[in-house]
């Protein structure tokens, strides 16, 4: 295997676990960690395509990733804030239980 | 390295440098006038301000367009973006005088009008970006502003229920729009999109192109809140402040459509993705169903609601349905999209500001609390006639000139079995919105007790969105021209 | 000395040590308490030892939700070291512009500071 492949490997993988907790965990927080493991993801993906691919004089996929880390950073800081309005009113961040409105 | 020339980049992105600072600016003046005041005396404060900044940008947009392109296609600015620009800040200006009602009792006004403005530049940089890491930036700056206006009434737990979901949602779906832009980035080496058309082009049937691609239409679908990715909506909708949901609605799905069909028209359009088959490419089935689906879903969820709100979320869903519609038309639907887009996004936010009057005065947003609207307030009860007939699509409102054209268009690219589904669900979309109106009109209450009245902002603001639906309608041409011709010097 | 063996060997060798020398004493005090000493739990034995202090609640304690605005606050400031990593490792080539856009970034920031210092949150109460 190329390193390029051995990357590509580890970020999906990282993608699907981080899915997978994303989806099937219940408390909110664990939610927003898997959400975060799917962001970076994506960010191992363009360093291993940046590092490996024809052109890596061309600061693009690191641009990339250091912009989206500010974004996962604003991400992580906007969903806590929520997280704890959500525990203010509910006294719990089981997402389970939060589902007040019904059509 | 080329070096970046800065006052040409202050000089592209004035207005939203300009709506930035007014922004702080609000912040600013609710904090150090606006300390000790009276909860209504710091809503007008902040209010005004932010909406004398939302005119003003408007207009130096409107009178002193600038046009260029910085840094290969980060930041362009053309009639065409100029024009989109100009109806965000119009649009959101309207949700701040919307503010300034009573509905939702802000602890915060100087952050909530903030916020609004803040949301709006990132609507506005996401117009003008062509470049995929623009794309997400703007992208997610809006979506973060929107997810704490969504959650901006901390007394309510329906708010911060509505907020968290988004959060949810969107983040996720945000996730796998980085992981497929990503991968575009993989396969076409580029994330400036004529790179990533060519790219595209070379690279052919490759299975990772097509994961991407499935990846940035969730990434997309989900702002644009198209079924199977609209799972928040209704929540939302109904949970949010209602100047939030009617930024959500109107702004941020103006802003999502344009740069969803530039994506897809430039950077994906050249995409062979079924090359030697002759089948349509991958993402023109991709989007045919996600359009047929949320015209369908949309359309009857709307016809069981009960809230008002929930039923304008469904209604939204299917209005995403026909204007994706305009999207598979290609080039040809673009100035249609627009239209339509931009007309919804007015009487959308026109009928989310009647629903907040009668929230405030009734605590619900109930069918039945609409019942004797018309005895109340008959002139604001003829406006929410304008909009719900617009938006059902009657002529001679705006709503229908925006759906003939998007139909029309959806036709001449061939792609019939869309269009017949599309009318027949409009047809049945006719049923709820009479029924809204059959209440405002012909309702039964015997609630007979006194209403206070309407501020004069949002009677205010409430006409002139009905009267701007009534004349982009009557006068279609007025805003289509203008397309038109912008289109035209753009190129498409 | 033999020139052919890994230079990692000594760590390796250093680390087995270090293992042994841990390990070794707690074996030991073990091996002590299973023959000499038979357990005798009681209340006073169990109780937590906090330097002779009687222990105060649970540690499983609750934070108060100022803690996390703290925490959202430090985040911003944490991350801003990302954009300026690159900004100092160019400095010297940088043009005047760019220097003055990265002070309106770092103003930016600053305004956020100042704005929640304003509002109270850094202020425990």
């Amino acid at each position: 295997m190329t390193p390029l492949q051995i990357c590509l490997l580890i970020s999906s993988l990282l993608f699907a676990i981080g899915l997978a907790g994303a989806l099937t965990r219940r408390n909110a927080i664990i939610v927003l960690m898997g959400i975060e493991l799917m962001l970076n993801a994506g960010n191992l993906n363009f360093i291993a395509f940046w590092r490996f691919g024809p052109n890596p004089e061309a600061l693009t996929g690191i641009m990339f990733v250091i912009f989206s880390i500010g974004i996962a950073a604003a991400e992580a800081a906007v969903g806590l804030a929520l997280i704890i309005a959500l525990y203010r009113h509910y006294k719990t961040t089981d997402l389970d239980q939060i589902n007040s409105m019904k059509g | 390295m080329s070096s970046i020339d800065y006052l040409r980049l202050l000089q592209l992105a004035a207005p939203e440098t300009f709506l930035t600072l007014t922004g702080l600016m609000v912040l600013a003046v609710d904090l150090i006038v606006g300390r000790g005041s009276a909860p209504g005396t710091r809503i007008i404060l902040s209010g005004s301000v932010a909406a004398t900044g939302c005119l003003l940008a408007a207009g130096g947009l409107f009178l002193l367009p600038v046009y260029g392109t910085f840094a290969a296609g980060m930041l362009v600015a053309d009639p065409l973006t100029v024009l989109i620009k100009v109806s965000l800040v119009i649009l959101t200006l309207f949700t701040v005088l919307l503010a300034f009602s009573d509905a939702a009792p802000l602890a915060d006004p100087g952050e909530y009008f903030a916020l609004l403005l803040f949301a709006c530049v990132g609507m506005m940089f996401l117009t003008s970006a062509e470049d995929l890491l623009m794309v997400f930036l703007a992208l997610e700056f809006t979506s973060l502003s929107l997810y704490i206006l969504a959650a901006f009434n901390k007394q309510s737990p329906h708010s911060t229920e509505a907020g968290i979901k988004y959060f949810l949602f969107g983040s996720i779906s945000a996730a796998f729009m980085l992981f497929g832009l990503s991968l575009v980035y993989g396969v076409t080496g580029s994330v400036q999109l004529p790179e990533v058309a060519a790219g595209l082009a070379r690279a052919g049937n490759d299975p990772l192109a097509l994961v991407a691609l499935v990846m940035i239409a969730m990434g997309f679908g989900f702002k644009v809140a198209a079924v199977p990715f609209h799972l928040w909506a209704p929540d939302v909708y109904q949970g949010a402040p209602i100047p939030s949901a009617a930024l959500i609605a109107s702004g941020s799905k103006v802003a999502s459509f344009f740069v969803f069909a530039k994506v897809v028209v430039i950077g994906f359009g050249g995409a062979p993705a079924a090359v030697g088959s002759g089948a349509a490419p991958v993402w023109v089935i991709l989007l045919g169903i996600m359009a047929a689906v949320s015209m369908i879903l949309g359309n009857l969820a709307a016809l069981v609601q009960v809230s008002v709100r929930r039923l304008l979320a469904f209604s939204a869903i299917a209005h995403a349905g026909y204007m994706l519609l305009g999207i598979l038309a290609g080039t040809e639907g673009f100035g249609p999209l627009v239209y339509y887009v931009i007309t919804y996004g007015l009487a959308t936010v026109g009928a989310f500001g009647v629903v907040s009057i009668v929230q405030a005065r009734t605590g619900s947003d109930r069918l039945c609390d609409f019942a004797g609207f018309h005895r109340r307030f008959p002139v604001l009860a003829f406006c929410m006639l304008i909009f719900m007939l617009s938006l059902a699509g009657i002529p001679p409102l705006a709503g229908f000139f925006g759906k003939f054209y998007v139909f029309a268009a959806a036709v001449k690219a061939g792609s019939l079995a869309l269009f017949i589904l599309a009318l027949a669900t409009s047809t049945v979309s006719l049923f709820y919105y009479l029924q809204v109106l059959k209440q405002i009109y012909v309702g039964e209450t015997a609630d007979a007790s006194h209403w206070e009245p309407v501020p004069i902002t949002v009677s205010v603001a409430l006409l002139a969105m009905a009267f701007g639906v009534t004349l982009l309608g009557c006068f279609p041409d007025l805003l289509l021209n203008r397309i038109t011709i912008a289109l035209r010097i753009t190129g498409f | 000395m033999q020139t052919d063996t890994s230079p990692y060997l000594l760590l390796l060798v250093l680390m087995v040590g270090a293992l042994l020398l841990a390990l070794v004493p707690i074996g030991l005090a073990r091996l002590w308490a299973l023959t000499a000493s038979p357990p005798k739990p009681g209340a006073e034995k169990n109780a937590i030892y906090e330097c002779g202090l009687e222990s105060k609640g649970d540690a499983w304690v609750q934070f108060r939700p100022q803690y996390y605005i703290y925490a959202i606050i430090f985040l911003v400031f944490d991350v801003e070291t990302v954009f300026l990593l690159p900004f100092a490792v160019s400095f010297g080539g940088l043009s005047a512009g760019a220097f003055v856009a990265i002070m309106i970034f770092l103003l930016l920031l600053v305004e956020g500071l100042v704005w929640a210092w304003q509002k109270g949150v850094l202020s425990w109460k």
